[in-house]
């Protein structure tokens, strides 16, 4: 009853065309603020989330890039290695080992004759993609598994094969076959059996498991220093991180580019947020400004009733209660008008996203709505602090 | 034979030695029983102060109410320096223990006699019910301008409208400068008469500013200004 009476006295009318545009000023602020909050929990929802992983790529072989200045000279320090594994960019690393003796392969049966010069690498088993059975080798086994990049198959099967009137080669086929694998020793050749038991499109090299790389090296390595490693890989989050191509590129390294090529939309992405943001806040700043002088210029206007009310004995506090119950529900609604558009655009976007196979959330994110809430709280302090300010400057 | 502790809650209202700033060599070198001097009203008493033209009626109603601070000495209510009193506190005062008639009336000209009143009945938890606004229009004979424009009433209706609103709260003092200005004696005995019912139903005191001496209440106080 008695806010009736203080509506009927305490008029918002004067400046009706200056809130209009307040509300709307600070509409589109928080739609530019609240869009960018969701638009970061989309991207990072794209980069690290399960569904989305094998469309990014997380696994990096690293080595220094060859040049006409470093040719022989590309190994990796271990200063290199450690200063790599320090970088917030990088999970984990993991050294690819390589053989430090001379091998040889060849077809074990003359159905398909083939020979050629070999090296080994090996890397730690959770750097690979391959999860096989056979995967193992001890003083026991019977042959050693190998990994080799598909992309050798598909060199094979596609360019040589066809050029040289050779039949094509299934991957069920190649692991089918038994390799005989010669290691060069200076007593003479030591024979062993390989069998393929994987593709790699991580790691293009020929891997064989750790264990018998450490003890192949040991047993028939050469010279120790010259087989320090050229290559690590890195598992990390994010491979477009501009930091890490950043950091790459300082310290004259290089990786697949097909995979660091996501840091470039990234940087796109994060100047489009960025640009969001600063409007957002800039336009929220004049916004308040707006309903601060709105809030002065209703308190002005009714200054004399104002003061007969308080004469009669309302208190501050009331006139504040009115007040605040007049100003800050608008507030309210704009921020949950914003957060109902952005989830109709989320739930737009997660329908253009599905049909070109990235998978974002469908519901607005908690972010978004955690942002909204603090912008409230904001607007909140801003109300109330004014109303007070020009209340008590009344008296 | 009982014995009964009473608490005093009831306001007294104490003057130490006050005189306005503004008037001051004028109210020093003439006599007066209120300026310079130490006055107590203890609650329930019914005081008249009388004073001509010029000798600060207004300002003595309005320092008492804490309208203007320009005046030298304490106004205490119980024992509260009003200069001291904070905004909240003050509001207070004026919703449970001090009510007030101005000699200007002071409504708000663009809400309703009725609206007037209502306002000043809901500022606090109210004390009457709203149907006592009625009753006490149909005494004092203004019922037909309730739900006119405050602005549009003539000065007798917008006096009786004040009254009326003075007394829709709680109030141990009620301050009167001269209530009734702009009625005729007929009209100006039936709001006394219920000003009067309404401070005995209080167990409250007024104070009251007035031009000429007059009989419309049985003072229990007689002061010249």
């Amino acid at each position: 009853m008695l806010n009736n009476l203080l509506k009927k006295l305490i008029k918002a009318s004067t400046g009706r065309s200056r809130f209009i545009l307040a509300i709307v000023g600070l509409s589109v602020a928080l739609l530019l603020i609240l869009a960018a909050v969701q638009i970061q929990v989309n991207y990072n929802d794209l980069l690290n989330s399960k569904t989305n992983q094998d469309s990014v790529a997380n696994f990096l072989v690293i080595n220094k890039a060859v040049t006409s200045s470093n040719v022989g000279a590309t190994t990796l320090s271990n200063a290199d290695i450690d200063d790599l594994k320090k970088q917030p960019f990088v999970d984990a690393i993991g050294v690819l080992t390589p053989s430090r003796f001379k091998v040889s392969a060849q077809g074990a049966s003359d159905r398909i004759p083939f020979y050629t010069d070999l090296f080994f690498e090996s890397v730690p088993d959770e750097f690979l993609d391959v999860n096989n059975k056979n995967w193992k080798w001890g003083d026991q086994s019977t042959f050693i598994p190998l990994i080799i990049p598909n992309m050798f198959l598909d060199m094979y099967n596609f360019g040589f094969a066809t050029s040289q009137n050779l039949p094509q080669l299934s991957q069920e086929l190649v692991m089918s076959l038994p390799i005989q694998v010669n290691i060069k020793t200076p007593l003479g050749n030591v024979n062993y059996y390989g069998k393929v038991v994987g593709f790699s499109d991580r790691i293009s090299s020929v891997l064989v498991p750790q264990s018998f790389m450490d003890w192949a090296n040991n047993k028939y390595g050469n010279d120790a220093d010259k087989a320090r490693p050229s290559r690590v890989v890195i598992r990390t989050k994010d491979a477009g991180n501009p930091r890490l191509t950043n950091y790459l590129h300082e310290h004259g390294l290089t990786t697949d580019t097909d995979k660091t090529r996501f840091s470039k939309y990234r940087q796109i992405v994060t100047g489009v947020v960025n640009v969001s943001w600063v409007t957002g806040a800039v336009m929220l700043l004049f916004a308040l400004l707006i309903f601060t002088l709105f809030i002065q210029l209703t308190i002005a206007t009714c200054q004399e009733e104002i003061a007969l009310l308080v004469t009669l004995g309302t208190a501050p506090k009331q006139l504040q209660r009115f007040l605040m119950k007049q100003f800050f529900p608008p507030n309210i609604v704009i921020v949950l008008v914003v957060l109902a558009i952005i989830s109709l655009l989320q739930f737009l976007l997660k329908r253009i996203l599905d049909a070109q196979h990235f998978y974002v959330n469908g519901i607005i994110s908690l972010y978004t709505i955690i942002a909204g809430i603090i912008i409230l709280i904001v607007l909140w302090l801003v109300n109330y602090y004014t109303i007070r300010k020009y209340i008590y400057l009344q008296r | 034979m009982f014995f009964n502790i009473i608490v005093p809650l009831y306001m007294t209202i104490s003057l130490n030695n006050i005189v306005p700033v503004p008037l001051k060599e004028k109210f020093l070198q003439r006599g007066s029983d209120v300026w310079n001097t130490e006055i107590t009203f203890l609650k329930g008493e019914w005081v008249k102060i009388k004073a001509p033209s010029g000798t600060g009626k207004t300002t003595l109603v309005h320092t008492l109410y804490k309208l203007r601070n320009d005046y030298d000495g304490n106004v205490r209510w119980n024992d509260k320096t009003l200069r001291t009193i904070g905004d909240d506190e003050l509001a207070l005062l004026r919703q449970q223990n001090v009510s007030v008639i101005f000699q200007d009336l002071r409504l708000f000209p663009n809400l309703s006699a009725r609206e007037n009143i209502e306002l000043k009945r809901v500022l606090q938890s109210p004390f009457y019910e709203s149907n006592r606004i009625d009753e006490m229009a149909a005494r004092l004979q203004v019922t037909h301008v309730l739900n006119q424009r405050a602005g549009l009433c003539s000065y007798g209706e917008q006096q009786r409208i004040a009254i009326i609103r003075a007394l829709m709260q709680p109030f141990d003092w009620l301050l009167m400068d001269e209530p009734f200005s702009h009625l005729d004696i007929n009209n100006t005995e039936k709001a006394a008469s219920l000003i009067a019912e309404e401070c005995q139903k209080r167990n409250a005191g007024f104070i009251l500013t007035d031009l000429d001496e007059d009989t419309h209440f049985e003072y229990t106080r007689y002061l010249n200004l």
